[in-house]
């Protein structure tokens, strides 16, 4: 029975795990890279790592799977995607369904592996692995993911709440995620830095760029105060590209403003999250242009997709394939790809601005304290709010729109305590943007943006598939 | 002579049981309360209990809009004659989406659900506003089907 300290778990699953003094030790060998040293490493560097996402059911597949896209792929970090009825602590469904089909999970059920066939996994590759997956409340899983030696942890509780359930309250969600955050500022202490990942993709939906960044810095102020050190704050791309560029900046600046010095902050880029191009050539291109997109911002790394994502779950090799598309952006000949400084600097006073007026008002009234209860009043009142939430904790009044060149804007405000100065640049964004009085079709083609572009593709080789 | 503004206009929103796209169910939200509208969104994956629940609670509310998108509206929606003979969701039951699984949709599959008592099956959410104006302007039983 292991108690790891402060983190109130299930029995079962407690029971299962060696002492928390082997966990720590396992964690401080130096035969593997931390993820943290590989981000800390990458930054010194300036060439994004490029990270992808994969998740079996079955332990040899998921063994094999990784062995695969690291051959072909040679990402910096790998991936075990989580399936969801882990996510939804439904341990014992998980359990059920390894043995009856394995194949059926959509992705590793890592609790009920458990820690032992985590290490496997971890020593069966040279990169270090990272745990992805979708929990309001992840601690169980948590528990698993550092005896198995693994040192990065997706999510926090907003993130890996409003777009992901129902009805979990945000005290609920901040709580255990409180506690996992605690976890990582003792192992800080000890030496052993476990990066946290906020997940600013949200809903994947058309995310006005200072909502996803208010968010995770809500998240990451909550991981500091509880002695996290290494925060990596994910934005996902919207698509238009000074924008992107400006708000992968802006991240840097944000957490120099919000963020204690000692806390390490690493910009990571989510390749598009939306409604994915069908064809090959347009699918790649996108990809492409994320890993352009994390170039010019400065992003330390990239979680990317492939061309098969408009169709489902990729096999190995075309996941690795999506890994070279990306980091072939950051190859030397392509040195001479610039963007307008002009328009990122003014697109990132706006972004931050708009961060400000979002993220201030709610840590005024924290006043130094935990944030977590004036962060759940904010949600309720509207004051904080994110698009298409899949929690009824969200209010979603606020509704995005692209303007004509593809920036994300707001359509509604919601409540959302915008000055007149935001409202006013906001609205002279959205003039001259395609739609019309049929809202709904209007932010329907905003959705589809990107499929818009397969229209140019002839010779596809998917489509009739 | 003045004149006070009429009472806001309520309608109760949500996607039925076992359907958890939310796009579609903000966006007809937000094309409601630009109509006016003071809609209790009810989000994704609510039985047709908790429809009949918000209605007790707002008995005001013009019509209950249940959205489906993922082919299971029959099956979602079972259980409305039995509520409906109890004396609950006595207000219009507005249907709209993907009604059921497969690419060809026949008559059957709407003359199943509105022999369940669904009251009118929309195929353009953008007509959400008109339908709720014809159905308070005829405060009885439906002249046509949209």
């Amino acid at each position: 029975m292991s108690e790891i300290p402060g983190l109130r778990i299930e029995r079962r699953v407690a029971a299962a795990l060696p002492p928390w003094p082997d966990i720590v030790a396992w964690l401080r060998r130096t035969d593997k890279p931390t993820v943290a040293a590989v981000l800390a490493a990458a930054d010194r560097r300036g060439v994004p790592v490029v990270q992808p996402r994969c998740g079996v059911g079955d332990h040899e597949r998921m063994r094999e799977l990784l062995q695969a896209i690291e051959a072909e792929g040679r990402p910096s970090v790998l991936t075990l995607t989580i399936d969801s009825y882990t996510r939804l602590k439904h341990f014992r469904s998980a359990a059920e369904a390894l043995r009856r089909d394995p194949a059926g999970l959509n992705g590793y059920p890592l609790v009920a592996h458990g820690w032992r066939r985590g290490r496997d996994l971890d020593a069966s590759v040279r990169a270090p692995l990272q745990v992805r997956h979708g929990s309001p409340d992840g601690r169980e899983l948590f528990a698993v993911t550092l005896a198995a030696g693994i040192t990065s942890f997706e999510g926090g509780g907003l993130s890996y709440n409003l777009p992901y359930s129902k009805n979990v309250p945000l005290a609920v969600s901040l709580e255990a995620w409180r506690q996992i955050d605690a976890v990582c500022g003792i192992l800080a202490d000890e030496g052993v830095p476990i990066d946290r990942e906020m997940f600013g993709s949200l809903t994947g939906v058309l995310v006005p760029p200072a909502i996803s960044l208010a968010v995770c810095l809500l998240e990451a102020c909550s991981a500091a105060a509880e002695g996290v050190r290494c925060v990596s704050i994910a934005y996902p791309q919207g698509g238009e590209v000074h924008q992107d560029v400006a708000a992968l900046r802006a991240i840097r600046s944000l957490a120099a403003k919000y963020l204690p010095e000692r806390v390490a902050v690493y910009p990571v880029l989510h390749t598009f999250m939306g409604v994915f191009p069908r064809t090959t050539a347009t699918a790649d291109a996108l990809i492409h242009y994320a890993g352009l997109t994390a170039r010019l911002g400065g992003a330390v790394k990239v979680i990317n997709k492939t061309n098969q994502e408009a169709y489902g779950i990729p096999d190995a090799a075309t996941n690795a394939l999506g890994v070279r598309t990306t980091a072939m952006a950051f190859t030397p000949f392509l040195d001479f790809v610039t963007v307008d400084e002009v328009r990122v600097e003014e697109e990132r006073y706006w972004i931050e601005r708009e961060v400000a007026e979002l993220v201030d008002p709610v840590l005024d009234q924290a006043d130094g304290q935990r944030i977590s209860a004036a962060v759940e009043k904010a949600f309720a009142d509207g004051r904080l709010d994110i698009p298409f939430s899949a929690s009824v904790h969200a209010r979603a009044e606020v509704m995005p729109r692209r303007d004509a060149g593809g920036g994300v804007r707001y359509q509604n405000y919601g409540r959302l305590p915008f000055s007149r100065a935001t409202r006013r640049r906001n609205e002279q964004c959205l003039r001259g943007a395609p739609g019309g009085d049929r809202l709904i079709e209007a932010v329907t083609a905003d959705i589809n943006y990107f499929l818009a572009f397969d229209r140019h593709q002839d010779g596809d080789d998917h489509a009739n598939s | 002579m003045t004149t006070t503004s009429p009472p806001p206009r309520q309608v109760i929103l949500g996607v039925a049981r076992s359907d958890a796209h939310a796009v579609a169910n903000h966006l007809i939200a937000m094309r409601l309360r630009e109509s006016g509208f003071t809609v209790t969104n009810l989000g994704v994956c609510t039985p047709l209990e908790e429809f009949a629940e918000a209605h007790t609670a707002h008995p005001d509310a013009e019509a209950v809009i249940i959205g489906s998108l993922n082919g299971h509206a029959y099956e979602d929606l079972r259980d409305l004659p039995a509520l409906r003979s109890a004396g609950l969701l006595q207000v219009p039951v507005i249907v709209g989406g993907n009604l059921s699984v497969g690419s060809k949709k026949s008559d059957r599959d709407h003359e199943r659900l509105y022999e369940l008592g669904v009251d009118y099956i929309l195929g353009d959410a953008e007509q959400l506003p008109l339908l709720l104006d014809l159905l308070r302007a005829e405060a009885r039983p439906p002249l046509s089907r949209v």
